[in-house]
Order: structure tokens, then C-alpha cells, then sequence
């Protein structure tokens, strides 16, 4: 049965030269889990949002948009769910409890009935032991949960999520969209979900559309979606390894998930492998900042972040930092800045110990941090400001700020900001640059541009150290790759050697070329070497 | 019946209403003796740290409060010595001694109310009178610690970046006032969210209701009535003028009319309540501890 109906939908924001959607028509079928997919600015929040009478944006409107045959206007609130990329925007009160009654106290539903709802919810998602917990305590992941929570104690017949992990580390990402899952599964809950990490939703979703521009550009079940996107590499490469390297080798059938993956390459020769290349000799140079035993630890009373971390960064090197939540990387991070000061042993930057900088000479030409919290960045009310400001020569960046100059920074996209951050700290010449989560919130075609730039600045003379909870961009970006556990470096490697050892904490094309390939760490050199070896006469 | 600190924290306030409203209108030495006795015992029962530090400083308080009355206040027909030409009389100083020991009565019971009522129980109460009122301020509770967070973060950014340098007085104010207009743009940008966020999720489209852990159970009720009607006694009695007593110029003689004996048996019930309560909760747990 239809519960989404969507014909000709155009909109244009006031004083907006083009419309962000033009004519879109799709619809949606009760109990339906469609992911919903397209680069930044593409009008995929635009057209979230319009579902959603209480958050549709302000302007000119032509096209209906149909919810149960009725126009979506009419709907009560609490038929649709909605919840917000950044898992603080959505949250009111200061509470777990009352963030969950919320929904409930607003449409007046009385004492014993909200008693029970907001027990049965908080029991359904497991969170009942921090059902009495400031939801200040709790960690992004939780956070997210609650908000899915707090949608969800309305019961809602249709749940909309605009890039509800964006914000989180990949194994929490994947917790969520489980969870998503199990309720459209459990409960035939119709879903729509935004998502540029599309790794663990295009294997579970029914149907995908994909917008490019403000116009759907497909609509269907996703394999047959990804296999007519098959030249369009900005979309592609944002997809699940498996269909990456299902398009690169122009397979009929589009393969999904890892397991596809693996029945795919196994249908091709692994004679020959790809020569090897060895980064081990060529990187010992300059080591230009040292960890050598470092303890830190927040107070007194509390334990260890960094035990004894200890590793070099060689001159002119992208240095990733892998690890779990809480691991200690960005500890790590703030201790190589001087922000914070370990108790016991010595950070050298560029051969000097870090105590001996004095009068912020640190960070004059020096060392440079970019936090995860990339908003912290901006202190003006618009580009240009901010970039005279920190005082840089804008022709000389290796990308174009100029149609962002008049914005405000808060008004930009993550990538964007992120572009605009860089911009700032680029002007302050740092030989050192430490990135910390640079690809959180980022689509797959920022990423990509992010990784080219990144290698550019270390071609011009620049090292950088990057802490990241994301595989697949260390794979495709570093020289070596480190994993931190416990505080501690317990591996440093190049990626190639890194990720084709691990088995569990490993991009995806490793997963699926594991045993069969050697070193094909990225879905590129994965049907490279597809391709080099040839399809194996079919079996009989 | 449960412990006092169990109870429907609506039932708890109106308890605290009735013990110092009565103890603060009526200027009574039996009534003042109870609640000072009553404040204590339930600091006693309720106070876990044990510390003599405050009981000290209390005691301090009243001696001065006691001592500061006689000194500037020279009614009264019973001269017990001159200073200075000014007779100090004995009704002087024993008004002074019960009103310091009224407020140390209340000073005792404020000392428990913030030990009782957590933040949670005060919105509750709140939410009582008006849903919007604890809405806001379960808002504001949320807001203003995140707030701070984030201008700690922006700080050390600004610092890591090196721009904002910590030379001299000039550029570390400049950076400051920079850090606080971006937090304004910050928690504008914030609250347009959240309200879009609070519409969203049908905030406006219905009456509220306002959602609690409490619930009001039997015992409540129980406690509500121990409280409410030994509290009527003590009015009207006072009000028919049975517990009326002066200390100037002489004292008048304590009333023990039936009345006013009910009154003070009712009003030491009301004080005592809470310790009463509080020590059977501790009997009860010794009970079951050693069963087991």
C-alpha cells in the first residue's frame, strides 16, 4: 500500500537564482526502507524536509506531496518521525526520562500512559540503566539512540533520519542503522534514510533513490540503481566497495554486500599481484614529532589515557591514527599541540622538546591543529573575515573559497567548512599539520577532494598527522597507518601491510579480497588487479 | 509508610511550608523549643557525613544573634545588670535567645531541603504549577553547561591555532571578545534548532501534560494528612489567640488552656515527623539485614 506519495515536486528558496528540487515524483510503499543518497547540496535535506510539514522550509512550493492520500499537510506531527544529523541539535531536555516523555508530554497524553510508553521504549533500545543519566554524560552514539528513541515513543507510521550517523564512528554508525533495521523489520515501519556512509545501508535497503542536482536521477531496487550509475563516478564513489568494484569492471549483476564481493572476485585468476610498494626504506628521514613514553591522565584521581604511547612521524608523511572511542587518540593529538601536558615523558617537535616553545612560538610557522569539532574554528561573521583575519594569501590556496566569501561559516556545509578551516590554518604556514576526524560529515566526492588535497600539501614540504576513525579514507590517504589501543601504538605500518592484516579492523575491499588477493586494501587496486588477472573461464 | 526523602516531592515542599510557616508566625517559647529540637533531630537522622563543622558555625550564629538583641534593646521590667548606663533585662535576652533559636530552626531545615530535594524533585514541583515554567528550566539546566563546554573548546582551538596570542593584555581581550560574540551567533544558531526540533516533535500542538517519576501513593497521602492537620490545630489555635504571648515589658505566662496543649502536641508531631520516620526507616533495614 502507498503511504508516500510524491508527484512533480519543485521548490526554490527565496531569493534563490535555481530551484533546489525540480520535479520530483516517486512514491512509497507502507513498510518500505528506501535510502536516499546524492552529493552535499544535492537538495536530499531539502526534500526531507518538505515530508515533514513542522521542519519544511520557507518558499515557493509547486507539486504535492501525498501522505495516506491526503496532502502531508494535514498529517498529525507525530505520523512522521524525524531525526537530525547532529545528534545534539535534536535534544531539548536535560534528561534521558524527559527527552523520552517529550514527544509524549507535548501531545498531552496523560501520567500512566507515558509511564508505560517511555518503559517500553527505553527497554526496546536497551537504555534503561541510563534512563535517570544527564544526557550531557552519554556519547554521540547514545545520544542518537535516544533521539531515535524519543522519535519512535510517538509512534510514528513513517521515520525520516537526515544522515543520522554523519557524527558517528563507523561501529556505532552501523549499530544505528542496524537498529533502524530492526524497527522498519519488527514493526513495518516505513523508513527513509539519507546517508552518505553507504557501506551498511544500501545492503539493507529496498529501494534507492538517488538525487543529483534537485532531480531524481534513479529510483529503484539498488542493484539495479548502481548498475545504470555505473559511469557516474561522483555517485559511485560513495558506494559500498562491493559495487565499486562491480563498476569498475562493468559487471552485469551489482554486487552489494562484502559477501557479493567475495563470490565477484572469485570469478577472476590471482596469479599476478601488483608490485608491491615499499614506503619502509624511503620514510626514514626526519622524524619530525616523537612520542617517546608519554603518560597523561586528566586528573589525579582518574586513569591513564596515554600509557607510555611512544612513535615517531617522519618528515613529509601522512600519519593516520586508527582507533576505537576512547582509545586515547585525540589525547594524543591535544598532547603533540601543547594543549595539554603529559605528566610524564618527552614530545619532540621537529627536534625540540615542546616544553622548550615558549611564547606560543609553537604555533607561529610550526604545528597546527585542526579539531574534530570543526565550528570551534570560526570566530567572524562571515569567509572573508575570517580568512583576513587569520591573515593568509588567498591565491595562493590549492582550492577556490571565492563563492563561499560572503557566507556565514556556520551557514556552510561540512565539507566546506572544512575547506574554509583549512584555508585559515594554511595561512598560519604550518610545517606540521595535525587533523583530528578531518572526514567526519563529509560526502564521498568531499572526501575524495580532501585526500587529493591532502596529498598536495605534503608534496609542497607539509607533514601530517591525522587521527580518524575512517578506514577507508587512512587506506586511500596514508603513508603509514598506526592503530591505537588502550593508549598505547600497537601496530604502525604502511596501509597496504596494515589493513591486510587485520581482519576485522580493515576497509571493506580488504574483507572481500582477503585470501584471494594480496595487499588490495582499496576497491581501485582490487579491480585493478580483477583486471590484471582476468575472468576465470566459467565453471561447469 | 516510606522514608521522609521517598515521598512525592510535593508533599515534601508542603511539609517544609507548614514546619516554618507555623514556627515563623508564632512566637511562642514551646513551639520554638519543638521546631529547634524537631530541626535538629531530622538534621541528625538525615545528615550521612557527620560533621561538627556546620553544627559550630550554627551555634556561633545563634550565640551572636542571641547576644546582639539585649544589647540594643533595653525593654523590659526584669534588670539583670548596667553597662554603660544601658540596663541589659532579662526579657531582652530571652527574646533574643528564641528568635536566634527560630532561625537556626529554619536554617536546620533549609540545611535538609537542599539535601532532599535534587534537582529532579525541585522540577517536578515545578511542573506542578506550570509545564512551561519546568520546561524552560529543564532547558536552561541543559543549555548553560553545554554552553560552557563548547566556549572551553573554542578556546583551545583559538590557542592550537595560534592566532589569538597570550602576550599581551590587548590581543588575549581582543581573542576574548571574539570568543563571546561567536558564542552568541553559537547559541542563537543553537536555540533556532531547537526550536525547530521541539515543532518538529509537536511541541505547541496540544495541551501539555508534564511527565514525572513521582507518583503520589498512599503513604503521600498518609503523610500529607499528619501534616495538614496538626498544622490546622497550631492556626487556629493562634488565631483564636490561645498561643498569644508577649515578653514585654514582663513575660506572660505560658497558656495551658486544652487548646494550646493541643496545639504544642501537634505542632511536636509536625517537628518531628521526618526524624520519627527517617529513624524507623534505619530500625527497618537493621531488621531485614539481620534476618538475612
Amino acid at each position: 500500500m502507498e503511504i508516500l506519495d510524491i508527484k512533480g515536486l519543485s521548490f526554490t528558496y527565496p531569493l534563490a537564482a535555481a530551484p533546489a528540487l525540480r520535479n520530483i515524483s516517486f512514491t512509497v510503499n507502507e513498510g518500505d526502507f528506501i535510502a536516499v543518497c546524492g552529493a552535499t547540496g544535492s537538495g536530499k535535506s531539502t526534500l526531507l524536509r518538505m515530508i515533514k510539514p513542522a521542519l519544511a522550509p520557507l518558499g515557493e512550493v509547486t507539486g504535492d506531496i501525498k501522505f495516506k492520500g491526503s496532502p502531508v499537510s494535514e498529517c498529525e506531527t507525530s505520523q512522521i518521525g524525524f531525526v537530525m544529523q547532529d545528534p545534539d541539535h535534536q535534544i531539548v531536555t536535560d534528561k534521558v526520562w524527559h527527552e523520552l516523555a517529550f514527544g509524549l508530554e507535548n501531545l498531552g497524553v496523560p501520567q500512566p500512559a507515558m509511564t508505560r510508553r517511555t518503559a517500553e521504549m527505553a527497554s526496546y533500545f536497551g537504555i534503561g540503566d541510563k534512563f535517570d543519566r544527564n544526557i550531557s554524560e552519554l556519547s554521540g552514539g547514545q545520544k542518537q539512540l535516544i533521539n531515535l528513541a524519543a522519535v519512535m515513543v510517538t509512534e510514528p507510521e513513517m521515520l525520516i533520519l537526515d544522515e543520522p550517523t554523519a557524527q558517528l564512528d563507523p561501529i556505532t554508525a552501523s549499530d544505528l542503522i542496524n537498529t533502524v533495521k530492526k524497527l522498519n523489520r519488527d514493526l513495518a515501519l516505513t523508513v527513509i534514510i539519507a546517508e552518505h556512509r553507504l557501506e551498511d545501508v544500501i545492503p539493507v535497503c529496498d529501494k534507492l533513490l538517488v538525487i543529483e542536482n534537485g532531480a531524481v536521477l534513479a529510483f529503484g531496487k539498488p542493484g539495479d540503481v548502481l548498475r545504470r550509475l555505473y559511469g557516474h563516478s561522483d555517485i559511485m564513489c560513495g558506494m559500498p566497495a562491493a559495487a565499486r568494484i562491480s563498476s569498475m569492471l562493468g559487471e552485469k549483476e551489482c554486487a552489494l554486500s562484502v559477501r557479493e564481493g567475495r563470490e565477484l572476485v572469485r570469478k577472476y585468476g590471482n596469479k599476478k599481484t601488483l608490485p608491491g610498494t615499499n614506503t619502509e626504506g624511503a620514510c626514514k628521514k626526519n622524524a619530525v614529532l616523537v612520542f617517546k613514553d608519554v603518560f597523561f591522565r586528566y586528573e589525579r584521581s582518574s586513569p591513564d589515557i596515554l600509557r607510555g604511547t611512544g612513535f615517531d612521524v617522519y618528515e613529509n608523511e601522512i600519519f593516520c591514527i586508527l582507533g576505537g572511542n576512547g582509545s586515547g587518540k585525540t589525547t594524543a593529538l591535544s598532547c603533540a599541540s601543547g594543549i595539554l601536558r603529559p605528566y610524564s615523558g618527552t614530545i619532540t617537535v621537529f627536534g625540540r622538546k615542546i616544553k622548550d616553545y615558549r611564547n606560543q612560538s609553537l604555533y607561529k610557522e610550526c604545528l597546527a591543529l585542526l579539531p574534530q569539532d570543526i565550528s570551534t574554528v570560526f570566530l567572524r561573521n562571515s569567509v572573508r573575515e575570517e580568512l583576513e583575519d587569520a591573515g593568509g594569501d588567498n591565491g595562493a590556496l590549492p582550492f577556490d573559497l571565492t563563492p563561499h566569501l560572503d557566507k556565514h561559516p556556520y551557514d556552510l556545509s561540512g565539507g566546506e567548512k572544512q575547506l574554509v578551516a583549512l584555508a585559515k590554518v594554511l595561512a598560519l604556514k604550518p610545517k606540521l599539520l595535525l587533523l583530528d576526524e578531518p572526514t567526519k560529515g563529509l560526502d564521498a566526492a568531499s572526501k575524495q577532494r580532501m585526500i587529493v588535497l591532502l596529498r598536495k600539501l605534503t608534496e609542497n614540504g607539509m607533514t601530517i598527522v591525522t587521527v580518524t576513525h575512517d578506514v577507508e579514507f587512512a587506506a586511500e590517504c596514508a603513508d603509514r597507518c598506526a592503530l591505537f589501543f588502550r593508549g598505547e601504538v600497537v601496530s604502525a605500518a604502511a596501509p597496504e601491510e596494515f589493513f591486510s592484516e587485520n581482519s576485522f579492523y580493515t576497509t571493506a575491499a580488504s574483507r572481500i579480497t582477503r585470501g584471494h588477493f594480496i595487499n588490495a586494501v582499496t576497491a581501485g587496486k582490487a579491480a585493478e588487479l580483477c583486471r590484471l588477472n582476468g575472468r576465470k573461464a566459467e565453471e561447469t | 509508610m516510606r522514608g521522609f526523602r521517598e515521598l512525592e516531592p510535593v508533599v515534601i515542599t508542603i511539609y517544609y511550608v507548614c514546619v516554618i510557616g507555623t514556627a515563623m508566625f508564632i512566637m511562642h517559647p514551646v513551639i520554638i523549643i519543638l521546631s529547634l529540637l524537631g530541626a535538629v533531630a531530622m538534621f541528625l537522622t538525615f545528615d550521612r557525613k557527620r560533621k561538627a563543622g556546620l553544627h559550630v558555625s550554627f551555634f556561633l550564629l545563634f550565640m551572636i544573634l542571641a547576644v546582639i538583641n539585649p544589647i540594643w534593646y533595653h525593654n523590659g521590667v526584669t534588670v539583670l545588670f548596667v553597662v554603660n548606663d544601658s540596663p541589659i533585662t532579662l526579657e531582652a535576652l530571652l527574646y533574643g535567645i528564641f528568635a536566634a533559636a527560630m532561625i537556626i530552626a529554619v536554617l536546620y531545615r533549609f540545611r535538609t531541603f537542599t539535601m532532599i530535594m535534587t534537582a529532579d524533585k525541585l522540577m517536578h514541583v515545578f511542573g506542578k504549577l506550570s509545564p512551561k515554567v519546568s520546561l524552560i528550566l529543564t532547558m536552561a539546566l541543559r543549555y548553560i553547561p553545554m554552553m560552557q563546554r563548547q566556549t572551553v573548546k573554542v578556546r583551545s582551538t583559538q590557542k592550537a591555532l595560534g592566532i589569538y596570542k597570550e602576550d599581551n593584555i590587548a590581543d588575549t581581550l581582543k581573542g576574548e571578545a571574539r570568543i563571546f560574540s561567536i558564542m552568541a551567533t553559537w547559541s542563537l544558531e543553537n536555540g533556532i534548532i531547537t526550536a525547530d526540533s521541539m515543532e518538529a516533535r509537536g511541541y505547541g500542538t496540544h495541551r501539555r501534560t508534564a511527565f514525572s517519576l513521582f507518583r503520589f501513593r498512599a503513604s503521600d497521602a498518609l503523610f500529607l494528612a499528619l501534616c495538614i492537620i496538626p498544622t490546622a490545630i497550631v492556626a487556629v489555635s493562634a488565631a483564636l489567640g490561645e498561643t498569644d504571648f508577649g515578653f514585654y515589658p514582663a513575660m506572660s505566662e505560658i497558656s495551658c488552656s486544652p487548646l494550646a496543649l493541643a496545639s504544642y502536641i501537634s505542632y511536636g508531631i509536625l517537628s518531628f515527623l521526618p526524624a520519627v520516620l527517617e529513624w524507623k526507616e534505619g530500625l527497618r533495614w537493621k531488621y531485614l539485614i539481620s534476618r538475612v
